[in-house]
């Protein structure tokens, strides 16, 4: 029972860090329509740079999420502005094929400069004991899961709240109506990225604690993400969030349960089979 | 025009190895034709259909391991055990495709992305077929006399031969799907899929045939990896990154044309080289850096421009 309890604590808490990365594609791909296959390498970024800000200048990584999510924010939006704009018009597939090759570009441009070395950061007060009710909690995990909550609920507010967000919502509705809307749909793309890759970037900084880094590990990241967003439609924010919770379940659940090995192919099992039987997402809100 | 220039690249195909004894050149040649080969056989699905796959790397793996496996267990002799890769391939793509091909356009990519990553982990950790991790290895290839003559197996000239007549199988079978009725398929499917439902193409079926053809392909080629190489792992045979070149030889040479995965493969296996030799992995900055530039610039790729500009265009 306590095996249990403690697994279903570390999934939430693993979940709720994949749930921002989850968010961050879907927005991007309600906004845009565009699946992102580099999103997996901003995060990969902001990883690095919680990594070289805590070694090179001792910052917290809890601290440099302050500069590393603006800062992405701002990549992202050039990303946008420079490189997407002028070829998402060319079609869904050629968007798709030309991500890949952004993700290729940026992953292996990192593994020329930081070499394919796993790293890892160690807090010191990652070792503190934390036990309430006599479940171990990785502390490192349970600030990142706080701060997650805290930048999704301010993500919420955002999009619910403010003209900004309204516009969001607005072109992911419909991006004709919107623009007859006098939205600057243009502008509110280039918007989106960027929250969308500052959101990637954040889950990042807050995942260095608690994982290896290295410069490929967008790849198993991004198809994590995908098996969240099809179990919860693409699209969907909340599903997002669900689907991530229960990802981050199925892992922890299924490493004492099932298998170690098996960990990860459990959760792409359960991707096929939401496929095979609900193609539009476990709480039918995305599209198929 | 056409017909000469493929009499003249055939006819290059048969000279190539004799022209030169080193053995690096001949095999960067043999390496020219196995990507041409992967870039062909993704092709046929992914250019003509416009279904893009990220997980062929799936049946290169199955084809390079079915291969091996029979060869070891069973004793079977590799050339048997290339054609039973492919059939394994084609055979493992059908009810893949029967899945994945519920979903339309990116959803499918995605899927396919799941599947070989499932495949690739199996591979990993399923010991007791696969050795997991460690790898196969073969030493000795089975003799082989043509003609009174032994096969010199440490030679590079018969591999090269092997690996010329599969891409012109390959390159056959592309020119004869897109001149065929299931070529005419295809591209509707590409080009508005609800259209080709509505005029009567049974759209999965087609897609479903598109992907067990191209399987089959690339399950040869990955039976003739592990012959070549003589040693695979899931690393090397199921890794993501290979499904990413194969589709990289596609776009880059042109979609939907037979010649342009003859152009990727020449880039691609260039790249490879020149930067091999400076920095590991360099080669894949490029990789990234060129497929960017060709979708943005060069949409229909470098043969399907050139194509346009000899006026082979029918």
């Amino acid at each position: 029972m306590e095996i249990f309890v403690q697994s279903v604590v570390s999934g939430v808490l693993t979940g709720s860090l994949y749930a921002m990365i989850a968010i961050g594609l879907t927005i991007v791909f309600g906004v845009m329509r565009i699946i992102n296959l580099a999103h997996g390498e901003m995060v990969m970024l902001g990883m690095f740079g919680a990594y070289w800000s805590y070694t090179l200048w001792g910052i917290d990584p809890f601290v440099s999420i302050l500069i590393w999510s603006p800062l992405m924010f701002l990549v992202g939006m050039a990303i946008h502005r420079f490189l997407l704009r002028d070829v998402i018009p060319k079609g869904e597939l050629n968007t798709l094929l030309y991500t890949a090759g952004l993700s290729l570009f940026v992953a292996n441009l990192a593994l020329f400069f930081w070499t394919g070395d796993y790293r890892t950061l160690n807090l010191p007060y990652a070792q503190w004991p934390v036990r309430p009710f006599g479940i171990a909690v990785p502390i490192a995990l349970a600030i990142a899961f706080c701060m997650a909550i805290a930048i999704t609920t301010a993500l919420y507010l955002l999009l619910s709240r403010t003209d900004i967000g309204r516009a969001i919502r607005a072109t992911a509705q419909n991006s004709q109506s919107a623009a007859l809307m006098g939205v600057n749909v243009k502008r509110i793309d280039t918007i989106t990225f960027g929250v969308g890759t500052a959101l990637a970037a954040a889950a990042g900084v807050l995942l260095v604690p608690s994982l290896y880094l290295y410069p490929t590990v967008g790849e198993i990241l991004i198809t994590k993400c995908f098996v969240i967003v099809v179990l919860g439609g693409l699209g969907s924010v909340p599903g997002a969030i669900a689907g991530a919770i229960l990802l981050g379940l199925v892992e922890s659940l299924g490493a004492v349960y099932v298998s170690v090995a098996y960990k990860d192919t459990i959760g792409f099992v359960l991707f096929l089979l939401v496929l095979l039987f609900r193609p539009s997402g476990l709480f039918g809100v995305g599209r198929s | 025009m056409k017909h000469i220039l493929a009499a003249v690249g055939v006819l290059i195909l048969f000279v190539a190895p004799l022209l030169t004894n080193n053995s690096f050149y001949q095999h960067l040649m043999i390496m020219v034709l196995f990507w041409t080969l992967l870039g062909a056989s993704w092709n046929l699905l992914g250019g003509f259909a416009g279904q893009v796959s990220f997980g062929h790397a799936t049946f290169l793996g199955i084809g390079a391991y079915t291969t091996m496996l029979f060869y070891l267990s069973l004793n079977m002799s590799p050339w048997l055990g290339m054609i039973a890769g492919g059939v394994l391939g084609a055979l493992v793509a059908l009810p893949i495709g029967l899945i994945c091909f519920r979903l339309r356009g990116p959803y499918f990519s995605l899927a396919t992305l799941a599947v070989a990553e499932i495949v690739r982990l199996v591979a990993l950790n399923w010991d007791q077929l696969t050795a997991g991790p460690v790898g196969l290895l073969i030493t000795t290839l089975p003799p082989l006399s043509l003609g009174g003559h032994a096969v010199n197996w440490e030679s590079k000239i018969p591999f090269y031969y092997i690996a010329a007549a599969l891409m012109l199988f390959a390159t056959v079978l592309t020119y004869a799907v897109s001149r065929s009725r299931f070529g005419a398929y295809l591209t509707a499917i590409r080009e508005d899929i609800d259209s080709a439902e509505a005029v009567g193409i049974d759209t999965v079926g087609v897609r479903v045939s598109a992907l067990v053809l191209s399987a089959f392909v690339v399950g040869l080629a990955g039976g003739f990896y592990s012959v070549y190489f003589r040693y695979i792992d899931p690393d090397a045979v199921f890794a993501i990154s290979l499904s990413v070149e194969m589709v990289f030889i596609a776009v880059v040479g042109g979609l939907a044309t037979t010649a342009g995965p003859v152009v990727g493969a020449l880039v691609l296996v260039s790249i490879a080289e020149v930067f091999r030799e400076r920095f590991a992995a360099g080669h894949l900055i490029f990789y990234g850096l060129f497929m960017m530039l060709v979708i943005r610039y060069l949409p229909e790729g470098i043969w399907g421009r050139l194509r346009f500009l000899l006026g082979l265009t029918r």
